[in-house]
């Protein structure tokens, strides 16, 4: 632009000083070149919309979505990501009309700086992707995202700011801990409960190794071409509450918190029961049954809503990395990090590095 | 220390922009060629451009090498010793040598576009390249050329903006030729609606080096154009004799670019005798081709400004130095100048064809007011008393004048008043007999005719202002010329020789008066404003439904581009609309398959209603209800969505079968 404005001045002044007339032209040509691309700026700025999304995924090492069983998977909300995933974020611009450009995007997807640009918006859209190796658990966000249009010479450059929004939510990574429990004398506290235990049915699953073969439902079987089982309300403890560090040290204490926990209520639902999640301070989670409101609540954890709610600790698991929390009412105890623990509590003391 | 480098820059990695410049170059040396007639240097620079951008992308990440740096840096100081030479000696033509200059320059630097500035720089360089062939164009068809260069400047900030952000070189293509034609129309429309600056140059305007032929002893030369017998060793009339007048053509002698329209002045004659008018005073002041300000006599007192004159000449002409006057400043390319004892300037010789010179004049405030207001007290020192000798001029023409100026009180209005006369009572005509022998040429004009050229006012004119004790005197030089008032530009021919009278005012000094009839009495200071193109009203009558065939017509041989482009959009368009319209896959038809739709097609044709393009064939079966269709209809569908098309002797079978039924029905 100020190289057009000087070349301009310039025309003018030789014109002038020279009497050629077609320095006039070329200035007049350059004065209607400016106004036209300002024109056309305005008009390219104003029909561009930013849309961004996750394309496409990659399960990473260890991801649980291998080890989750189908029927659960078809339950899981679209496009479901695990820490450790690579995904594929979609980023384009849609346009109104006709096709627009030049127009380039800034901003941020999760920690990673993200700059792209094209000379064309076609009336369909434009899209580009960009690769997250791997994810880290919680909000995959796009912050401080900005649309950058111009005229095709760059003359008048524009910025418009977009909303921050959620592209995904990237769940905590889990494993069944029931195997690695040492401490088996907490395994009576805690019992797992079988299908075709108590007289309730709640519900069919999957058929396991060891489950009763009169509890097969063959009608819902020969439906879905696989042997299902119904599933009663267990006896005895249903219910496991599970009680977070409401302010863990730092982002990787919390992560191993949230896989812990994810585990934990794995391994309670898998048998049947039902989880219960808590960390002082916030609203516990209301989806007793629900495996992927239980993740959502933990990939968002510690960023949880705030409320006065408890739960009953009396079946209570503690997962924290603050001693204080050990000596709350829990029947089994996880500490995370090095923390001293003073006086007589039992509890299994665990590093940030996943599998445990 | 630390070494200076220049950043990198991202441009130069763009095969687009390299291609924007150097198409932009291109065009500067077609200029060159076209309006500079200066064929070797301009396409030997493309050539060489051309290999220099190659060669410069390909190794555009590799180190330069000392050597390569060196010769172009030798090829560098060639070129300048070329420039040097060419303007001095003139030793390869000495055409347009700061052009070809520039040329080589460019052409040797794109061996070595490693910064962006070496890029923009080939730019710059080329629009001084136009802007030196747009001194020398004189018609609309350069307006061409310079648009395709602003084309590529554009596509140049384009590619280079594009390359900036990190896209491809892809831009929606309607809204941009939309905002490309508003530009060029719109700026074509800035161009005729807004007035033109006009301004002093801190320079010449045109700098050709001086050729070193100096003055030499008098000699003969051949005739020209004017009115002349005798002339000097340049070819200038040393004499204008009433009695002979030569024919004149229409040919240009000139082309004129002048910020105004004016009178070119040429030579002076204050002495008559016996019906020829010749110069009093001989006496010379050589200077240097350039002429400041400084070195020219103080601006007139009452002055407008200035404006600019660039003229070049396309025939031989006298060494004179045509010009509005007073001036201000003059560069002529010539060894020296010399200067009159009437202020014109001459050359050594001839000017010839292809010399450009270029002068900036005053405007002097000559306003019928500011002329009126000058009263004549002070005392006109004339040594020689030429400019009051009226000579022999006879008493009833000294008693017409006193008779026709009877009543005038102040010397602007006696003078009007006689000119005013003199166009009023007398016809101007080129179709005149001789002067008859010993009878005096003004008395025979004023009393016998009464009808004469422009010679012939003048001189009446003068001499009757002499008989009434106004200094006056004979000039000749050229009349303004077509002008064109949106290019600011004058076609000066043969035929716009004249001569006019210059009269003395006090406080003004010389000013020029035609009494030619058909001009206004002041019609050589007829000066329009700052505002040359003020006179864009001039323009609105040729804005009928002819102009653009005769600006089509006035192309000449560029008037097969616009026709040829017109020719290529419709083209254009009529491929695209049936493209759209015949999206079909271009794939090789199946046996039986083109054969099978000619025969529906004739159906439908027989049927009178076609089927509609979102009807399915079934529905158009069930539609027309005919058993022409049945057969076909199957066939069809098989072909066109299951890719079974029928042998072509089925389809021949079919058609028999149709041509059965249809003449049963029939």
């Amino acid at each position: 632009m100020p190289g057009a404005i000087t070349l301009w001045l310039l025309l003018v002044w030789y014109g002038a000083t020279s009497a050629v007339s077609w320095l006039f032209l070329l200035a007049g040509w350059m004065v209607a070149l400016i106004a036209a691309a300002a024109a056309y700026a305005l008009w390219n700025r104003a029909g561009l919309r930013l849309d961004m999304q996750v394309r496409a995924s990659t399960p990473g090492p260890d991801s649980p979505a291998a080890e989750l069983p189908e029927q659960l998977l078809r339950t899981a909300p679209a496009r479901t990501l695990f820490e450790g995933d690579g995904a594929e974020v979609e980023v384009g611009l849609e346009t109104s009309g006709a096709g627009r450009g030049p127009a380039w995007v800034a901003g941020r997807i999760g920690d990673e700086e993200v700059t792209l640009a094209t000379g064309l918006v076609p009336r369909k859209g434009w899209r580009s992707t960009h690769a997250v190796p791997s994810l880290r658990r919680g909000v995959l966000g796009a912050t401080g995202w900005t649309i950058g249009s111009s005229d095709p010479l760059g003359f008048f450059q524009g910025k418009r700011r977009c909303p921050d929004s959620e592209v995904a939510l990237v769940l905590p990574r889990f494993a069944s801990l029931a195997r690695q429990r040492l401490v088996r004398e907490l395994e009576t506290a805690v019992t797992s409960p079988r299908a075709g235990s108590g007289n309730e049915l709640f519900g069919i699953r999957e058929y396991r190794p060891g489950d009763s073969l009169r509890r097969i439902h063959w009608r819902s079987s020969a439906r879905r071409g696989e042997l299902v089982v119904r599933e009663y309300e267990p006896p005895g403890v249903q219910t496991v509450g599970i009680v977070l560090d409401p302010s863990p040290p730092n982002v990787e204490v919390a992560d191993q918190i949230a896989r812990i926990a994810a585990s934990e209520a794995w391994d309670c639902l898998r048998d049947g029961g039902r989880v219960e999640i808590w960390a002082p301070g916030f609203e516990p989670t209301d989806s007793p049954r629900d495996l992927w409101g239980l993740l959502e609540w933990l990939a968002r954890y510690p960023d949880c809503p705030p409320g006065p709610a408890a739960i009953d600790m009396s079946t209570a698991v503690a997962i924290t990395a603050d001693p204080q929390l050990l000596e709350l009412g829990a029947v089994r105890r996880w500490l995370v990090g090095d923390a001293e623990v003073e006086g007589e509590i039992e509890f299994e003391r665990v590093g940030t590095a996943w599998p445990l | 220390m630390r070494r200076l480098r220049l950043p990198a820059s991202p441009i130069e990695q763009s095969v687009e922009a390299r291609a924007f410049v150097f198409s932009a170059f291109a065009v500067a040396a077609l200029a060159i060629v076209l309006y500079g007639v200066d064929y070797v240097v301009p396409i030997v620079g493309v050539v060489a451009s051309a290999a220099g951008h190659v060669v410069s992308y390909r190794e555009r990440n590799l180190r330069r090498g000392f050597w390569r740096q060196a010769l172009l840096a030798a090829l560098i100081f060639g070129a300048l010793f070329y420039v040097i030479a060419d303007s001095s000696l003139a030793l390869f033509g000495g055409t347009l040598p700061q052009a070809n200059f520039a040329i080589l320059l460019v052409a040797i630097t794109s061996f070595d576009l490693k910064t962006r500035r070496n890029c923009y720089s080939s730019l710059w360089i080329s629009l001084a390249i136009v802007y030196l062939a747009a001194v020398y164009a004189w018609d609309y068809e350069f307006a061409i050329l310079l648009a395709l260069w602003l084309l590529y400047l554009v596509g140049f900030w384009i590619a280079s903006h594009l390359r900036r952000i990190d896209a491809g070189v892809r831009v929606p293509a309607r809204a941009m030729a939309l905002m490309l034609g508003a530009a060029l129309v719109g700026g074509m429309v800035l161009f005729v609606v807004l007035p033109q600056p006009a301004g002093a140059p801190i320079s010449p305007v045109v700098i050709s080096l001086p050729n070193f032929t100096s003055f030499k002893g008098d000699m003969e030369s051949a005739a020209l154009p004017l009115v002349q017998l005798t002339g000097d060793s340049t070819g200038a009339t040393t004499s204008v004799d009433l009695h002979f007048r030569g024919r004149l053509g229409t040919a240009p002698v000139m082309y004129v670019r002048t910020g105004a329209p004016a009178y070119w002045r040429g030579l002076v004659f204050d002495v008559y005798r016996n019906g020829v008018w010749t110069a009093s005073d001989h006496f010379y002041r050589q200077t240097e081709p350039y002429v400041p300000p400084r070195l020219l006599p103080q601006p007139p007192g009452h002055n407008l400004g200035t404006f600019v004159q660039t003229f070049h000449v396309l025939r031989p002409l006298p060494g004179v130095i045509y010009a509005a006057y007073p001036l201000q400043s003059l560069y002529a390319p010539v060894a020296a100048l010399r200067e009159d004892a009437y202020g014109t300037f001459h050359t050594p010789d001839q000017l010839r064809p292809g010399v450009t010179y270029s002068a900036v004049s005053y405007i002097p405030d000559l306003s019928p007011q500011s002329l009126r207001a000058d009263e004549n007290e002070a005392v006109f020192e004339d040594p020689n008393g030429a400019n009051l000798d009226y000579g022999s001029l006879s008493q009833p023409a000294r008693a017409l004048a006193a008779d026709v100026v009877t009543g005038t009180t102040n010397e602007f209005d006696t003078v009007l008043a006689l000119t005013r006369y003199l166009q009023r009572r007398y016809t101007y005509t080129l179709d005149l007999s001789p002067v008859p022998s010993r009878r005096d040429p003004v008395d025979w004009f004023l009393f016998d005719v009464k009808r004469g050229y422009c010679e012939q006012f003048a001189t009446a004119e003068a001499l009757m202002l002499r008989s009434l004790n106004i200094p006056a005197r004979l000039v000749t030089g050229y009349s303004t010329g077509d002008y064109d008032p949106i290019l600011n530009q004058a076609v000066v021919r043969e035929r716009d020789a004249h001569a006019w009278v210059e009269v003395w005012f006090p406080n003004h000094g010389w000013v020029p008066v035609d009494p030619t009839p058909g001009v206004s009495a002041l019609a050589a200071t007829r000066f329009p404003s700052h505002w040359a193109a003020g006179g864009v009203a001039h323009l609105i009558p040729h804005l009928t439904v002819s102009a653009p065939a005769a600006a089509l017509g006035s192309l000449g041989a560029f008037g097969v581009i616009p026709a040829g482009i017109a020719i290529a959009a419709i083209l254009v368009v009529a491929y695209a609309w049936l493209r759209r319209r015949m999206r079909l896959p271009r794939r090789k038809a199946e046996p039986g398959e083109s054969e099978l739709l000619r025969l529906y097609a004739r159906v439908q044709r027989k049927m009178r209603r076609r089927r509609a393009p979102p009807e399915t064939p079934l529905e158009y079966e069930e539609a027309m209800r005919s058993l022409l269709l049945k057969e076909l209809t199957q066939a069809v569908n098989e072909g066109a969505y299951a890719g079974r098309w029928p042998a072509p002797e089925r389809v021949r079978e079919m058609a028999r079968g149709v041509l059965a039924k249809s003449s049963r029905r029939l």
